[in-house]
């Protein structure tokens, strides 16, 4: 697609964006965060792969801390201590649900919940767990979470055989009826960290306009709730969503008025026409804003689940989608390799960015937890047993280094609720989950 | 799992027949419920047990539950639930109403002929057709009972479009600034249904930024952008010459424009501001030893910018540059050459050869020898090498574009007229003009009047700002900016009215009846025109209403419709977000796209405002193309890249969107066709039957027989063979196997790489077809006709109402459906039957609405 076009100096962008502004970032930052890293914050992040994964060259053979790595495990090899393959978990919810197998894996996969069947207005899942963590530290944090696609949603229709398309092409929901839509260009993610104001404009004039748009939302709030009083309840319900819509940007302004970030200098102008270029982008914003503590909780989806994208740079112009319904045909099998290892060496580029960012007495990844993988494990069959997951970091001490099985059908809700502990969330039950995965023993 | 492939064996329907005969001398077997398993055995007793036992017939009325205890219990009861249905609990007249959208799914299934699968032998034709009529009758007098009811729709959110369209005409900017909102969530195919249109803090953020940056450039003009370069790089084209002595002769009579010969390259870039940019054309590929100078040009939008000339044959890196004010917006830039193939050296016999001398060459292997030596001293950089100067593949290596330079700044005339209603006088303007500015903006922008109070609390805005030692006209912008944030603006609220005496509804107020049309036909706010209508109180006199529907579909706002009806019922936006594979078809590029695209937007918009029948989109006789598309499609005669009429009806291609390259691109896969893609797009979009999900545990075609060297219709038919999958594919593939002679990316074809095609195919139903114009005649007669006109109603009353559709609509849609067929199918017919329905003019009172939920909530 040619829409957007491609800044041509990307890579100085990227570098900027990454390496360059890091810098002047953290030392304007120093005095908000040194107060912050007294009671060290922990970030967690799931990285989504859609249509599953080639099994046989994704899990190792060898559990424990002797495992080798697979084929598409590979990029990985150099984080062994920081990262832990997890075998054995199932996503049973899907199995509970009706509809397209694709839209049930992604549409469950965080809640636990089984989504109901419709391609209607009435979608309606669960909440899913990284946004239990956002709602916790909601007030701490400029943005309480990010959501992020790498692929365009604007395909219109029901997206997976009646099934709608909030299923596929969300992973985050805020509420059972409240699907999370994914920001897909770079250059609104980076505006939703730093706001769009002009840096170049004198403080005064920013000032100025920063107190007027307050004013505006205080008086829109009032005179919102005064609309609704005579309204039916389905209208009130929209102005409800309005009014909590309000209430937290309002809660933002505030929040970086304590604590101001100067935002890198350069914008994103775009969508990047090279995928691995898209990719590392949405990864570079997610280290900033980690690093930056603007936000602690991020999705991001590498394509929409049932995603038909073409990746004729490494020898597959196929569809992804249809290529994963291979019939056990061995050149078909083969391109969803090459697409596997493809997305798990972008991966390893983003763990290797959280392992050389300082933060505190470490690292950011070793105060992050990055769930990396897919809601489907053979997407051939649609199969929601033994899912393909690793785990990246150490937040609250997770040991890493291991090869980690569960038995049969032990609901990924068990690993959520280790991983919200992880992160300081203190949890017993999540969705179905039967006990906790312990990763810190 | 259930596996009825294994069950229904040659041997097993034999004895079935056997124990059906000895139902006929009325030997009666009885079995307990209890006893029926998964067994085939007991299913087929099953079926014995409950035709003996419903024997209730009225004379002349076909025993419905006596027909499906005889054709359909066998799967479909309490334990085998074959398709999660179970319908031997289905007894009485009462589950007609009560379990209707099933009942309707038996009749669809039945008439179409997918139920019972094969091998189950058919019902008898004539009591097939019995029963189902007899259905359709009693749903018929089952609706003319239901009372009709106008519906409640929730205060809708303007979505991305929507949004940006108003913003164009209340403040006469064209800055989208939508376009970096996420995406709407869609609901039953459309992203305007309210329910659907959630909104999350982001979003909100989203309208806080936009709101801001509108007003910005509306009074103060566009923000000043510094210029940044965009790159955009051309596909690697094939070389036309390789291996050929000669060029072909039909070559010659060509575009001399290049718009649409394959050395040109198409981008689509939307640019920021007016402003001056700069195009670099980096050029590419060569030109045999002798040629003239080749001349690369720049278009926009089709129209030159400017010619160059290159006096080269090596054109590897050679750059020629332009700058050239652009207005803000999309626009369609081509870099081509004109005159491509004149010019050639006199061997290459093409027109007005070249009359040059050939220039010297140097051999390109070995040493170079003394003569070569020579040769370098005297041409330097112009030396030829001759092993590579016989091509004619001059391309486009890249368009590169600088800018915005010299930007246009300040506000446009328009805007200032749009808001300064006392008259625009900078730095001199009178605090009492406040009042009517925000007033008149307030107005349009909630598409009603205000109220005295509501403006002192926007005016208020203009006085904070005054206090802080801005300007009167940054007080203003303030003003709008919160106008802009209001739920006043960004979503239609309708209040409630009270119902007259006896009704349960009452008509929505004239304004708000002004915003329904426009939001149906234009995507956009009210003009002057229709609030003025409201404002008179006239604007529901049928002769008003219908003056002004016609003057709406004329305008050319209405071609909303092409781009956010159509493009999402026949999912033609799509188009868009497509990649074909460029191995495969290299001739795809970024003007084939566009030119698809146009194709089925001027074809639709000419259905829409031409006051077409709907009946042309399955089937025309006529289609637009330019040149690029009419020798992509084979139609001879076509130059140049305006795009005009043209007859189809002599082509084997044939017209209706069944045969746009889009339609059919959007139906594809990247690299191959798909006859279930296709298929099930027609089941979807235009017969209004959307196959359900498959159902889990569906067997992988890898366990069939078929190998792997069978073609694609071998394996389907092997696929179909399984009676699970059969009762869907056995309509959706024939369907699709139909378009096979157009190829992934719609081009014509008569065979599929080695194999010939076979686009024969017959519906389960028993109507069968040789081509793709036989199926489009099936198509559009009889219940397939009456299916589409049912379901596009359905669909752009949906559209029009941002609801999705209940049972108490019925009567309307089939009011609408039925007049429908009277009038031509037109369709300003279908939109005033629309416009003028019960749904549309009128809103249930609150008081029914709640008790009529709380009822439907004790029902289930």
């Amino acid at each position: 697609m040619f829409l957007t076009g491609k800044h041509i100096d990307r890579r100085t962008l990227l570098k900027g964006v990454g390496a360059a502004i890091a810098l002047p970032l953290l030392d304007a930052m120093r005095p908000a965060m040194a107060a912050k890293l007294a009671n060290q914050a922990r970030r967690v992040a799931v990285v989504y792969v859609p249509n599953g994964i080639v099994m046989k060259d994704w899990k190792p053979a060898e559990v424990g801390s002797e495992f080798a790595f697979t084929r598409i495990l590979k990029p990985l090899e150099p984080f062994r201590q920081d990262i832990t393959v997890l075998s054995g978990l199932a996503n049973n919810a899907a199995n509970k649900a009706k509809g397209g197998g694709h839209a049930k894996a992604s549409g469950s996969f965080l809640s636990g919940t089984p989504p109901k069947y419709t391609a209607g207005a009435d979608v309606h899942a669960g909440v899913t767990f990284d946004q239990l963590a956002a709602k916790h530290w909601g007030a701490e944090t400029r943005v309480p979470s990010l959501q992020i696609g790498c692929e365009d949603s604007r395909m219109v229709g029901n997206c997976d055989t009646g099934s709608s398309c909030a299923y596929t092409n969300s992973l985050s929901w805020k509420d059972p009826d409240t699907p999370l839509p994914v920001e897909v260009n770079p250059r609104s993610v980076f505006e939703r960290l730093f706001g769009t104001v002009d840096p170049s404009l004198p403080a005064a004039v920013r000032a100025r306009r920063a107190m007027y748009r307050k004013s505006i939302l205080d008086q829109t709030a009032e005179n919102t709730q005064r609309l609704t009083a005579d309204l039916g309840p389905a209208d009130r319900h929209k102005m409800d969503e309005y009014l909590t819509g309000i209430r937290e940007v309002e809660v933002r302004i505030t929040s970086s008025e304590k604590d101001p970030v100067t935002p890198p200098s350069e914008k994103p102008s775009g969508i990047p026409f090279d995928y691995a270029e898209y990719v590392k982008l949405m990864f570079n914003l997610q280290v900033i804003a980690f690093q930056s503590d603007l936000t602690r909780v991020s999705t991001m989806m590498l394509g929409r689940e049932g995603s038909v994208r073409t990746y004729p740079e490494i020898g597959v112009p196929d569809p992804h989608h249809p290529l994963t319904h291979h019939r056990g045909h061995p050149d078909f099998i083969e391109k969803v390799t090459k697409i596997n290892c493809f997305h798990a060496e972008l991966f390893a580029w983003f763990v290797e960015r959280l392992k050389s960012t300082p933060d505190g007495d470490g690292s950011l990844l070793d105060h992050s937890a990055i769930l990396y993988g897919g809601a489907l494990s053979d997407g051939n069959a649609h199969s929601n047993v033994d899912l393909p997951l690793v785990l990246a970091g150490h937040a609250g001490g997770i040991r890493g280094g291991r090869h980690i099985t569960s038995a049969p059908n032990t609901p990924v809700a068990n690993l959520f609720v280790h991983l919200m502990n992880s992160v300081g969330l203190q949890t017993e039950r999540f969705a179905d989950s039967t006990g906790q995965l312990d990763l810190h023993a | 799992m259930f596996r009825p492939e294994a069950n229904f064996s040659p041997a097993r329907w034999q004895l079935l027949h056997a124990f059906r005969s000895i139902r006929i001398v009325g030997v009666t077997l009885r079995f307990s419920e209890e006893s029926l398993t998964y067994r085939p055995m007991n299913r087929l007793l099953a079926i014995i047990v409950g035709t003996a036992s419903s024997l209730t017939l009225c004379a002349g009325t076909p025993d419905v539950f006596a027909f499906v205890q005889k054709n359909c219990v066998a799967c479909h009861n309490p334990s085998v639930k074959s398709g999660d249905l179970d319908l031997k609990t289905l007894k009485s007249a009462k589950t007609f109403e009560e379990n209707r959208e099933l009942w309707e799914k038996v009749v669809d299934k039945l008439k179409t002929g997918q139920m019972p699968p094969p091998p189950v032998p058919h019902p008898d034709a004539a009591d097939t057709v019995a029963v189902t009529e007899w259905l359709n009758a009693e749903f018929d007098r089952l609706d003319r009972m239901v009372k009709p009811e106008a519906g409640r729709v929730t205060a809708r959110r303007l979505n991305r479009s929507e949004y940006d369209n108003t913003i164009r005409d209340l403040l006469g900017i064209d800055i989208h600034p939508a376009e970096r909102f996420p995406a709407d969530t869609a609901a039953f195919g459309f992203d305007n249904i309210s329910d659907a249109l959630n909104l999350s803090p982001a979003l909100l953020e989203n309208y806080i930024d936009a709101a801001e940056r509108s007003v910005r450039t509306a009074l103060f003009g566009p923000e000043t952008l510094k210029p940044s370069a965009v790159h955009f790089s051309a596909p690697v084209r094939i070389n036309e010459t390789r291996g050929r002595g000669n060029l072909p002769k039909d070559l010659f009579h060509y575009d001399l424009s290049g718009l649409s010969t394959r050395h040109s390259a198409h981008f689509i870039y939307r640019f920021p501001v007016d402003a001056e940019y700069n195009f670099r054309l980096v050029l590419n590929g060569h030109r045999p030893n002798q040629s003239e100078p080749v001349h690369p040009a720049l278009f926009i939008d089709g129209k030159m910018i400017k010619e160059f000339e290159v006096d080269a044959t090596d054109l590897e890196g050679q750059i020629v540059e332009v700058r050239t004010r652009v207005t803000a917006g999309e626009h369609l830039l081509s870099e081509t050459y004109l005159k491509t193939y004149h010019g050639l050296p006199p061997s290459y016999n093409g027109p007005e050869p070249s009359k040059r001398p050939p220039e010297p060459l140097i051999s390109p292997r070995g040493k170079l020898t003394e003569k070569d030596i020579e040769t370098l001293r005297k041409y330097g950089t112009k030396i030829k090498t001759d092993a590579i100067e016989t091509r004619v593949d001059n391309r486009f290596e890249s368009l590169d574009i600088g800018g915005p330079f010299n930007q246009t700044a300040g506000p446009s005339p328009e805007s200032l007229r749009k808001v300064y209603v006392c008259g625009h006088a900078p730095g001199k303007h009178k605090d009492a003009c406040a009042r009517p500015i925000i007033t008149s903006f307030a107005g349009r922008a909630f598409r009603r009047p205000v109220t005295p109070a509501e403006v002192d609390q926007f005016v208020r805005f203009v006085s904070l700002a005054r206090k802080q030692g801005d300007s009167f006209e940054e007080g203003i912008a303030t003003a709008l900016q919160a106008v802009l944030v209001s739920p006043n603006f960004l979503y239609r609220i309708e209040r409630d009215q009270p119902a007259p005496a006896g009704s349960s509804s009452a008509p929505v107020s004239q304004y708000e009846l002004a915003s329904r049309l426009s939001y149906f036909l234009w995507s956009s706010m009210p003009d002057a025109e229709l609030l003025h209508a409201a404002g008179q109180g006239t604007l529901r006199q049928p002769a008003v209403l219908e003056a002004q529907v016609k003057r709406m579909l004329r305008d050319p706002k209405s071609f909303a419709l092409v781009e956010n009806f159509a493009g999402q019922w026949l999912q033609f936006r799509n188009i868009e977000v497509v990649r074909p594979d460029l191995e495969r078809f290299p001739q795809f590029d970024d003007g084939l796209r566009q030119a698809m695209r146009r194709e089925t937007e001027l074809f639709l918009d000419n259905v829409f405002r031409q006051n077409g029948s709907v009946l042309e989109i399955l089937d025309a006789n006529y289609t637009f193309v330019n040149e690029r598309l009419a020798r992509f499609y084979g139609i001879p005669d076509v130059t140049g890249p305006e795009f005009r009429r043209v007859a189809v009806s002599k082509s084997e291609r044939g017209g209706g969107v069944l045969a746009q390259a889009s339609i059919l691109t959007v139906s594809s896969y990247s690299t191959r066709t798909s006859p279930v893609l296709r298929g099930k797009w027609i089941l979807e979009n235009l017969l209004n039957a959307p196959p359900p999900a498959p159902p889990p545990g569906v067997p992988p075609l890898e366990q069939s027989k078929a190998g792997q060297s069978a073609t694609l219709r071998q394996q389907m038919e092997e696929h179909r063979k399984n009676t699970t999958c059969s009762s869907c594919h056995s309509r959706m593939d024939p369907l699709g196997f139909g378009l096979e002679n157009f190829n992934a990316i719609g081009a014509w074809r008569t065979e599929d790489g080695k194999n010939p095609l076979d686009v024969s195919g017959s519906l389960p139903d028993g109507r069968s077809f040789q081509t793709p114009a036989e199926l489009k005649a099936l198509l559009k007669n009889g219940h397939d006709r009456d299916a589409y006109v049912r379901g596009l109603t359905e669909k752009l009353m949906m559209y029009a109402l941002g609801r999705g559709l209940e049972r108490y609509d019925r009567p309307a849609v089939t009011a609408i459906t039925d007049k429908l067929a009277s009038q031509d199918y037109k369709f300003s017919q279908l939109v005033m039957g629309i416009v003028n329905s019960l749904p549309f003019q009128m809103r249930q009172a609150r008081q029914t609405a709640q008790i009529a939920s709380t009822m439907g909530e004790r029902s289930k």
